[in-house]
């Protein structure tokens, strides 16, 4: 069999050496409408206007999407993953109606004040070995702050 | 300024990983280790500020690192894009050192020119090349120097195995053992033949003495490097051949698993892109009044090919982008139709005639075998564009300051990469740090740098970090396409139905170039030619190249002279491959596995198909249910020649990935054109292949030839459309001679 091989490999080097390094064009257009940080922090999105007037029931409102994939936050709303937290602050651990709580939980005799609240979300395992909240230690302490903001907030409507 | 960015660009996990080295590439410049020694040949001096900073950490030779708690990590010079390389390269290197596997740990290596993969360049630039064994160092510094030159460091062409593993990781490992093992000899004041190693340890029998490979580590890095280090035969494999389980998977499964598109930086903003949506077009205007004025903008962009808008975040980004309104210069492109382009490729081979066209192979005389024929065959077959799809959009992530640039993707040539970064900005590429991370789907796309070049561009006039990422609709609409093309066959039979002559036009070569040749078929007169037929779109490689197309153009007429000949596809081509003991034990195998003559259903058919690629060699038997409306493949059996498989269960996903991409092609997959522009934009009119649509796959694993290793990412897929349509035909009597099937009427 004959096979005939073009000269590919001259080709390549020499496109090669054609695209040089002559710098790519520069925009023909640039409109600057803001230098980053002038106006808008890097790491938190401006809030929508209007939805929410106090700044740290908004932040805890924001940073409670990690729990809504387990958690209610709304009066009569069904148990799911884990129970309903609306007015959980001041109720007694392990006494949502009709949720299946660990023993570990449903027996630690914790009452749930903004304080445990903050130690528990802190590391739930270690404050109550045994719990079965796979999720949920928030090692950043205003973020915990947040939370527990809203979901008082949340309840007292 | 270094160091501030290197705290920052660290990974947030604890643990080791690739970030975190190619991260420390990046501040090497000021700690240089001085080497003791002179190490002739041995790079170790100059890759150890990047690779083996740590203390207690050595670098053996390039691709070889032990540590104080003899850890073993292999550094792989390739990429990973699910193809699961990064496990079965480090089994072949730490099986040749004698490594412990559950010691073993894996980085990729940086973009550096010491781990340009040379033998790829011998085997796109000259597949063929037989030298004698004593100008191999020749021949292969050569390739090289011409690798080095191209900026290969390239993940492709179904390559890592067959090239790096069989070249490079195993004479590696083999390389550090006998390095370890002349330390340990020096140290114990014992012959090195007395030595021997075992699961990370030096053992010397005789006096039952052993140690760790790490307290020979530095020791083993003075001594030279072995210019032929003794290869393992494979009686003595111990990870090679084994269904080791590939280490990517826990990180991919559990989401800490970092690709390209997750590169996250302090301060870093958001681009999207438009480009114009005739390639080749430039943006004449825009209007961004609307876009100004939207949230999160912080750039609108006219780059002259694209637009690009950047913002606080993505979504601000796009948003914005979808605002804009552009004109767009007039190409030659714009009056492009797909009908127009099959008819223009139409007329160009009417043109070509029997003579004209570029020759790529010819033995005997075509017209005269053709001419005096007892039965003659002819037909043409057409198929379309394609997208690559890779489920990870193309993106990239830029930084450009102080005359310095780093760049964060996922490519398939890290090297290509940072060198277009380069010269998109005029610097040194010195002066560019390219960090890869995961590619989330390659298949051929990520060897562009497009992505690369258009964020460098970006990040350059933003002077901050910036992560580019195309939407869906500019990663469907501004791909590098596989090819349409068109290919016209004659073939001969004699009166005893044999195949006598065998004549092809088709339109494109791209690569490789025996993709449509048939040189394990036994025809005496062929002829085979192709046209160049220029349009305006970008080709690139997808997934098996140009065996893609031809796999389907060259096992469909096959199937076709069979059915001509009165004879059954199978029995045909066991005719056309007398006499090639290894390529029928494939055939003969699906065939076994198929069952291939137990009946099936009344609208149920069996197809094979029989295509040889990138070194290994595949047959198919597809089982089709014709009952329904639409085809509905039922079966895939494969059978495959590797010459050995260093890892069969990843061998065997590379074949079952190789159908679900090939099946989407077959069943759906088609990128078409209208007024210049491509017409598809999203997954509803580019579908992919779902899950209930999946045919059970079956694979078996001939180990033909362990010292001719063939590739394993691509040569599952040829096969596959001409098993399903040579099935069809079965079934149904209906010939389908062009792709895809959602264009056929089966009704």
């Amino acid at each position: 069999m004959k096979v005939v091989f073009r000269a590919s490999a001259l080709v390549l080097v020499t496109t090669l050496a054609a695209c040089g390094s002559d710098p790519a064009p520069e925009p023909t257009e640039q409109i600057v409408v803001r230098e980053p940080g002038a106006d808008v922090s890097d790491d938190a999105a401006p809030e929508p206007a209007g939805e929410a007037t106090d700044s740290l029931v908004a932040a805890g409102k924001s940073a409670f999407n990690t729990c809504i994939a387990c958690h209610v936050l709304e009066k009569g709303g069904a148990n799911r993953i884990g129970p309903n937290l609306y007015g959980i602050i001041g109720q007694a651990a392990g006494s949502a109606d009709g949720f299946k709580y660990s023993d570990a939980m449903a027996s630690s005799g914790i009452t749930w004040t903004k304080e445990e609240l903050d130690s528990y979300l802190a590391n739930p395992a270690a404050k109550v070995p045994g719990t079965t909240m796979m999720a949920g230690a928030i090692s950043d302490g205003s973020r915990r702050e947040a939370i527990i903001a809203y979901i008082e907030d949340a309840s007292a409507n | 300024m270094a160091d501030k960015q290197i705290s920052k660009t660290a990974p947030k996990k604890g643990k080791w990983t690739r970030r975190a080295f190619i991260g420390a590439g990046v501040v090497a410049g000021g700690a240089l280790v001085v080497g003791v020694a002179v190490r002739p040949g041995n790079p170790i001096d100059r890759l150890s500020p990047m690779l083996a900073k740590g203390d207690g950490e050595q670098l053996i030779n390039a691709w070889v690192k032990i540590d104080a708690d003899n850890i073993v990590t292999a550094i792989i010079p390739h990429v990973e894009m699910g193809q699961g390389i990064f496990t079965s390269l480090a089994q072949m290197l730490a099986d040749e050192l004698d490594a412990d596997w559950s010691k073993v740990k894996i980085l990729e290596a940086p973009a550096d020119a010491k781990y340009v993969s040379h033998d790829i360049g011998r085997e796109f630039l000259a597949p063929s090349l037989e030298v004698p064994a004593i100008l191999e160092p020749t021949v292969g510094g050569t390739f090289l120097q011409l690798a080095t030159a191209m900026n290969l460091q390239i993940t492709g062409g179904s390559f890592s195995i067959r090239g790096t593993g069989q070249r490079a990781m195993r004479v590696a490992g083999a390389a550090a053992k006998e390095m370890l093992l002349a330390a340990a000899a020096e140290e114990w004041n014992v012959p090195a033949g007395e030595l021997r190693a075992e699961n990370s340890m030096i053992l010397h029998d005789k006096s039952s003495k052993s140690a760790p490979f790490a307290d020979f580590a530095a020791a083993a890095a003075e001594q030279g490097l072995p210019n032929k280090p003794k290869l393992k035969s494979p009686k003595d494999y111990k990870l090679m051949g084994k269904a080791i389980a590939r280490t990517d998977i826990p990180e991919k499964s559990n989401g800490t698993a970092l690709f390209g598109i997750d590169a996250d930086l302090p301060g870093m903003k958001y681009a999207a892109v438009k480009a114009a949506p005739v390639v080749g077009a430039t943006v004449e205007s825009m209007n961004a009044d609307t876009a100004k004025t939207m949230p999160g903008v912080l750039q609108i962009l006219n780059m002259g090919n694209f637009i690009a808008v950047v913002a606080d975040g993505y979504w601000q980004a796009e948003q914005a982008l979808g605002t804009i309104e552009a004109k767009y210069s007039k190409t030659e492109g714009d009056t492009l139709d797909q009908d127009a382009l099959f008819k223009r490729y139409a007329t160009m081979l009417d043109e070509a005639g029997d003579k004209d066209g570029d020759v790529e192979t010819e033995e005997g005389d075509v017209g005269e075998a053709f001419a005096s024929a007892a039965t003659k065959v002819e037909a043409e077959y057409k198929v379309p564009f394609l997208a690559h799809a890779t489920m990870e959009p193309m993106n990239c992530t830029a930084w450009v300051r102080d005359g310095k640039c780093d760049v964060w993707s996922g490519h398939q040539a890290p090297l290509m990469a940072r060198k277009a970064a380069a010269d998109t900005l005029g610097i040194d590429m010195d002066d560019v740090t390219y960090h890869n991370a995961y590619l989330g789907g390659g298949f051929g796309r990520r060897s562009e740098n497009d992505a690369i070049i258009m964020a460098t561009r970006i990040a350059k006039a933003a002077k901050y970090p910036v992560k580019m990422i195309w939407s869906r609709e500019e990663d469907t609409m501004q791909d590098h396409y596989r090819p349409s093309a068109t290919s016209r066959f004659q073939g001969g039979l004699d009166k005893d139905g044999k195949a006598v002559s065998w004549s092809n036009i088709h339109t494109h070569l791209f690569d490789p170039q025996e993709a449509p040749t048939v040189p394990y078929y036994n025809i005496a007169n062929h002829k085979i030619r192709k046209i160049d037929v220029p349009t305006h779109l970008r080709f690139g490689p997808w997934r098996s190249v140009d065996h893609s197309q031809h796999g389907f153009f060259i096992e469909s007429f096959v199937d076709e002279m069979a059915h001509a000949a009165g004879k059954d596809g199978y029995a045909f081509r066991r005719e056309l491959l007398a006499g090639s003991a290894r390529h029928l034990a494939v055939l003969d195998k699906a065939a076994e596995m198929s069952g291939w003559d137990k009946p099936l259903p009344e609208g149920h058919g069996r197809g094979i198909a029989f295509v040889p690629s990138f070194g290994t060699i595949i047959a198919e038997v597809a089982e089709v249910d014709m009952t329904g409306k639409k085809p509905k493949v039922k079966k895939i059996f494969v059978a495959a020649d590797p010459g050995f498989a260093v890892n069969p269960d990843g061998f065997a996903a590379q074949m079952e990935s190789s159908i679900a991409y090939g099946l989407t092609a077959t069943l759906f997959g088609e990128i078409s054109v209208k007024d210049g522009a491509v017409q598809q934009s999203n997954f509803h009119d580019y579908p992919i292949l779902r899950i209930n649509e999946m045919p059970d796959v079956a694979v078996e694993i001939i180990n033909g030839d362990h010292k001719r290793l063939g590739g394993a990412g691509e040569p599952g897929l040829p096969p596959l459309a001409p098993a399903v349509t040579n099935a069809i035909f079965a079934a149904t009597g209906n010939r389908v001679r062009e792709l895809p099937l959602s264009k056929v009427d089966f009704a």
